[in-house]
């Protein structure tokens, strides 16, 4: 067992982890953060992603020692000053919800993706989620909620 | 469920060094995209090293006509470094094209080429400039071609006490550089054929035309022949056809006819094709 | 008015907070973790079972076999013929023979590993074409499922006095549900010592009645929760992992916690049938279609789950939306010892709609006719008999959806030499094939003034919880959705029927309003109407003993002919026309989806983004079908090579929304969820031809295939 210090949606996090164990666990099983999924294990479905220093990364292939001295973001952090973020709100208006179990990961693609670029194009938001498998919306709605977020966090200056 | 293990973080080369020479059955994760698979699959090492955050295995530098890249640079770094962009475009594209975001933001090229995989998207880039991998272990250094590193299909003759500490790689300026590579759907797959090409023109001639293919061969391979051929050889219909046909024979004759070739020899033909008429 | 407009989902808040308490996420004190030991061979009796070893690590709690069963060991949505733990035989690879159940999932799937079983090896019937002929039968009544024939008219004297005839052979393979979320679940007693399962789930009260015969106790005895589902597309409608916590739970009187690995849930569970399509086509030089003779053969593995309707139902759609007046089908299911085929969104109807509207462009190209206007010269419509003879009433907006892409259509450029369109029609019968398939639900009003609505049906995604209160809002005539949704409990909702063919807005949509034309007479007589606050209301009727309001609704159908299949298989069709743009690399093989315009029939959109939603995730399923997917038994085992398109596979698509109001349905509204991806892989597969000249006939037409085809072309032409 170790002990990894982290940064957890914006609080200081301490917990002990096995050095097999992998963030996704962690998060899921130590931290009862749920929202982060497990839906193939092997890096090839994307709804365990989570942001490492504001990047998307698979948690199924993060050995829960490399989140140490790290930011590691999960979909709470988008609401953690007690509002829906512009993304939320938008995904919510779209119609980009439907079962819900790729979401949380898809926010969180979305979310870095507008932290690097205010201002994505049509093919850039496409890439941006190409790491996140949906089966059930056709990703359609989830770029126009992500090209509508954009220009809502254009127009208020956040991130 | 991964295996049992007990990890280490190295902070230095040196650290990294000592812990691969001194620990039980050890094995260096960087990004861990494939080593997790491989160990959730019931690939067991006792000690697993974790070298992503080692400084000195960062960053790309340029120094007496080469450039040398850290092992540890992940491919999302590489496909918009901008030395990489300008003096290794086919490396840039390639990298870019490797897994997810979320893979290339984890990958490492190190990691890939450890891997060695037939497919790997950034070995036929390498091959082209010229990559010479400097492996290090705590008590000796060598340089080793890429090609002679890469022995089978995810082979490679790099010691389990050795790490890759640099890639080193010519800069090519001045030519027409790209890679090219064909997979069952648009991202997020298993390169079924890849190109990386680098072309230099002039007056109607082939002044040096740079050739490596992966997925075809059990590793990928630098066309030497035919890029011999097309040295200072007239661009025209005849010397590309004849590119080709000897392309398309030096793979037969490394492999034999394997029953994917039915696909991917055409397919090559007609890359090839588009590639050399530019 | 809500219905029409943008509600956002009810269940929408919770996904985007990563609050939603999906089956993954549940968890209880004291909770134990079951795995399922599964066999390795495809066909074999079981000589010997060892768990000496597995039962001897630290942890495990508790080993179950199929003599561990209190009452029925078989289940089956329509044949009871399938173990939940194998009893001395195996039929196919990953088939569950024991669970075990242990304090950590990691024990549990060590000890699995440690189960040492010992096969001996029957004869592996692997090709559904040799099934018949075997000795070796799959099952005592032999290795046919079902054979369900349409007959209509006289084909074969049709086809003489036909002016063209077409005939090819079409196949499909297997397909994987692949819902991001996979199977899994949480059992335990509650404080009355009652069974409750909650899982990822498309029915509850099939799943409290098959857990009941399998514990033989009493239904009421079991609760059956649906926990917020991560998409099911037909692969939840059987018994998944509800049987197996149940019996851990009977046997170690603890909570048991139990999922399914992807590994796992693409070994075991169920599949989209492979169909072989033998489509013979006959025409007039007009146009005018005049029989259709169809061959069917499919692969339904070694168990029933769906395999009988996917039977009849591939049978009953085998024309297409189109007027036939001569119909001769033969729709077979052969047992095998390959994956258990069952439902899945379609139901064959998407590997049928593959054939009919090939053999409609080939038709099209001989006589010289472009393909929107001999499927416009056939389209069904008010008046027209389908093959079935049934005739067709109302609400048949197919001529409507063609005219809504036909300026596309007749404005197409081809801009890159690799460009081709293609048109892709269907039809699809709402609710279940000529059975009865009722919905009921209740309606209460509570003591703080709000009507609560019971809800029985299962929301897998498809948005089915919103749908439902925006058309009670409306029933009601309610100006604010005032109302508390109770949903997805078996304690606390009547049968609503199983989340499947499309039937849920239009069957439990009309229970509803069934429900809500009584509570409406009571408001009336309590005043609601003439303004008094149903605060009020609903206090006064606290005091006299709160009045339930029962709705109920079962689609008026006719049983198919036993012989002909000749009937009124459902009260209502959607019908749809996709128009697909695609760009064709010739030397790749690689095909690019570039543009898709998808006009859906829906009768009335109750919710315009959730329709809008169906139909883009259908397009992409089709895209999936028509290009990519491909289950290889043995070689398909994750992810890393099943591939589901991405944001990057997707075409731009233009969703454009027909409403021929159906009588009969809420509001007038029928459904969209398996007609969105029904037309669209063969709307491609039109495409190909129109950019190739080559007509591709196996699904998928992925890259390999496609460039095969390309080289033998250009070999033939040489």
């Amino acid at each position: 067992m170790k002990t990894i210090r982290f940064l957890l949606n914006g609080k200081e996090a301490s917990i002990e982890v096995e050095d097999n164990e992998t963030l996704l666990c962690a998060l899921r099983e130590r931290l009862g953060i749920t929202s982060v999924k497990e839906g193939c294990g092997i890096g090839e479905c994307g709804t365990c992603t989570v942001l490492v220093d504001d990047e998307p990364h698979y948690s199924c292939l993060t050995l829960a020692s490399k989140a140490n001295g790290r930011d590691i973001k999960t979909v709470e952090y988008l609401s953690s000053s007690g509002v829906l973020h512009p993304l939320q709100e938008a995904f919510i208006r779209s119609g980009a919800v439907q079962c819900g179990y790729c979401t949380p990961a898809m926010l969180l693609s979305a979310y870095s993706l507008l932290l690097r670029n205010a201002n994505p194009d049509a093919h850039d938001i496409k890439e941006a989620i190409s790491g996140n498998l949906c089966r059930c919306t056709g990703y359609i709605q989830i770029e126009e909620a992500i090209k509508n977020a954009a220009e809502i966090c254009k127009c208020n200056g956040q991130d | 469920m991964l295996p049992k293990f007990a990890s280490v973080t190295a902070r230095t080369k040196d650290e990294a060094l000592s812990w691969l020479s001194s620990l039980e059955n050890p094995k260096i994760i960087a990004g861990g995209t494939d080593l997790m698979v491989k160990m959730r699959a019931g690939k067991h090492y006792s000690h697993i090293i974790d070298v992503a955050g080692i400084p000195e295995f960062l960053g790309v530098t340029e120094k007496d006509g080469r450039m040398s890249i850290g092992p540890a640079m992940t491919h999302a770094r590489l496909s918009t470094e901008a030395s990489i962009v300008r003096n290794a475009r086919s490396l840039a594209l390639a990298c870019g094209l490797v897994g997810s975001p979320q893979i290339r933001n984890m990958g490492t090229i190190g990691g890939n080429l450890g891997n060695a995989s037939p497919a790997a998207d950034s070995i036929p880039p390498l091959l082209i400039h010229d990559a010479v991998l400097t492996l290090e272990s705590r008590d000796a250094r060598r340089k080793v071609p890429l090609e002679e590193a890469i022995v089978a299909p995810y082979v490679t003759s790099i010691d389990v006490k050795e790490l890759i500490d640099s890639i080193e790689i010519s800069p090519l300026r001045g030519y027409r550089e790209g890679y090219r590579r064909v997979a069952k759907r648009a991202t997020w797959a298993i390169s079924r054929l890849g190109v990386a090409f680098a072309i230099r023109e002039e007056n109607g001639r082939f002044l040096d035309a740079r050739l490596a293919i992966g997925s075809c061969t059990p590793m990928p391979f630098r066309a030497k022949k035919v890029e011999d051929l097309l040295k200072g050889a007239p661009k025209n219909e005849a010397t590309i056809s004849e590119a080709i046909r000897m392309a398309l024979e030096e793979i037969k004759l490394i492999s034999g006819i394997r029953p994917s070739y039915a696909y991917k020899l055409p397919v090559l033909q007609g890359i090839l094709e588009e590639v050399l008429r530019g | 008015m809500f219905i029409g407009q943008d509600i956002t989902r009810v269940d929408a808040l919770d996904k985007v907070l990563g609050k939603a308490a999906f089956a993954h996420d549940l968890t209880k004190n004291n909770m134990l973790f079951a795995c399922v030991v599964r066999s390795s061979r495809p066909h074999a009796v079981l000589k010997r079972i060892d768990v000496s070893a597995a039962r001897a690590l630290e942890g495990v709690v508790k080993i179950i076999s199929h003599e561990d069963i209190p009452g029925e060991n078989l289940f089956g949505a329509i044949k009871k013929d399938q173990p939940f733990l194998a009893a001395g035989r195996v039929r196919y690879k990953g088939e569950a023979i024991l669970i075990v159940v242990a304090a950590t999932e990691e024990t549990a799937r060590r000890a699995s590993e440690l189960v040492r079983i010992e096969y001996e090896d029957l004869e592996n019937i692997s090709d559904p074409f040799l099934s018949i002929q075997s000795p070796v039968l799959i099952h005592d009544g032999g290795n046919l499922l079902s054979h369900r024939k349409v007959i209509k008219g006289d084909a074969a004297k049709a086809f003489e006095s036909s002016d063209v005839i077409v005939e090819n052979t079409y196949s499909t393979t297997w397909i994987d549900h692949a819902y991001m979320e996979t199977e899994a679940g949480l059992g335990y007693l509650d404080d009355r010592g009652r069974m409750v399962v909650a899982s990822s789930t498309q029915n509850i009260h099939y799943k409290m009645k098959e857990i009941s015969r399998l514990l033989a106790i009493p239904p009421e005895e079991v609760r059956v929760i649906q926990a917020t589902t991560g998409g099911g597309f037909g692969g939840k409608l059987d018994v998944t992992v509800e049987g197996y916590l149940a019996l851990a739970v009977w046997h170690t009187k603890r909570p048991v916690f139990m999922r399914y690995t992807r590994e796992e849930s693409l070994l075991a569970q169920t599949k989209r049938h492979p169909l072989y399509i033998v489509y013979k086509t006959g025409a007039r030089k007009d146009g005018s279609l005049t029989a259709v003779e169809v061959n069917i053969v499919g692969d339904t593995g070694p168990y029933n789950s769906y395999g009988e309707t996917v039977c009849l139902r591939a049978a009953v759609h085998a024309t297409g939306p189109y007027e036939v007046p001569n119909v001769l089908v033969n729709s077979r299911m052969f047992y095998t010892n390959n994956p258990v085929a069952g439902a899945m969104r379609g139901f064959g109807v998407p590997q049928l709609a593959l054939a009919h509207e090939s053999q409609l462009d080939e038709i099209a190209g001989l006589i010289g006719m472009d393909p929107l206007d001999i499927r416009m010269k056939n389209a069904l419509k008010r008046g027209s008999l389908t093959a079935t003879s049934q005739v067709l009433n109302h609400s048949a907006g197919l001529l409507e959806t063609l005219k809504a892409i036909e300026p596309a259509w007749r404005e197409r450029r081809k801009e890159r030499p690799g460009s081709g369109f293609g048109l892709g029609c269907m039809y699809y019968g709402i609710g279940n094939t000529g059975i009865s398939n009722p919905s009921s639900c209740y309606l209460t009003l509570t003591p703080e003034g709000r009507v609560e609505m019971h809800s029985g049906v299962c929301d897998i995604g498809q948005g089915s919880d919103t749908v439902l209160l925006q058309i009670l809002c409306d029933a009601l005539g309610m100006e604010e959705m005032g109302i508390d949704l109770v949903r997805g409990d078996t304690d606390t909702s009547y049968d609503a029927g199983s989340t499947s063919a499309s039937r849920q807005t239009y069957i439990s949509g009309m229970a509803v309003c069934d429900a809500a034309q009584k509570l409406k007479k009571y408001l009336k007589e309590q005043g609601y109407y003439d303004g008094k606050p149903l605060k009020d209301i609903c206090r006064d009727a606290a005091d006299k003993g709160v009045p339930i309001f029962e709705g109920y609704f079962d689609p008026p159908t006719t049983a198919p002919d036993p012989e002909t299949s000749q009937g009124a298989p459902y009260a209502t069709y959607a019908f749809a026309t996709h128009m697909t743009e695609v760009d064709v690399d010739e030397v790749t093989g690689v095909c690019k989806a570039v543009k898709v315009h998808a006009a859906h029939d829906v009768g009335r959109a109750i919710n315009v983004s959730n329709v809008k939603g169906q139909i883009y995730g259908g397009v992409a399923m089709g895209i999936g079908l028509a290009l990519m997917e491909e289950f290889i038994p043995g070689k398909s085992e994750s992810f890393d090579n099943y591939y589901l398109p991405t944001s990057m596979d997707m075409p731009e698509v233009e969703a454009m929304i027909v409403e021929d109001r159906e009588p009969t349905g809420p509001f007038g509204a029928k459904g969209v969820g398996e007609p969105a991806l029904i037309p669209q892989a063969a709307a491609v597969v039109n495409a190909i031809y129109d950019a190739t000249g080559i007509r591709m006939r196996q699904l998928p037409c992925d890259i390999e295939r496609l460039k095969l085809a390309l080289e033998k072309d250009k070999e033939n032409k040489r």
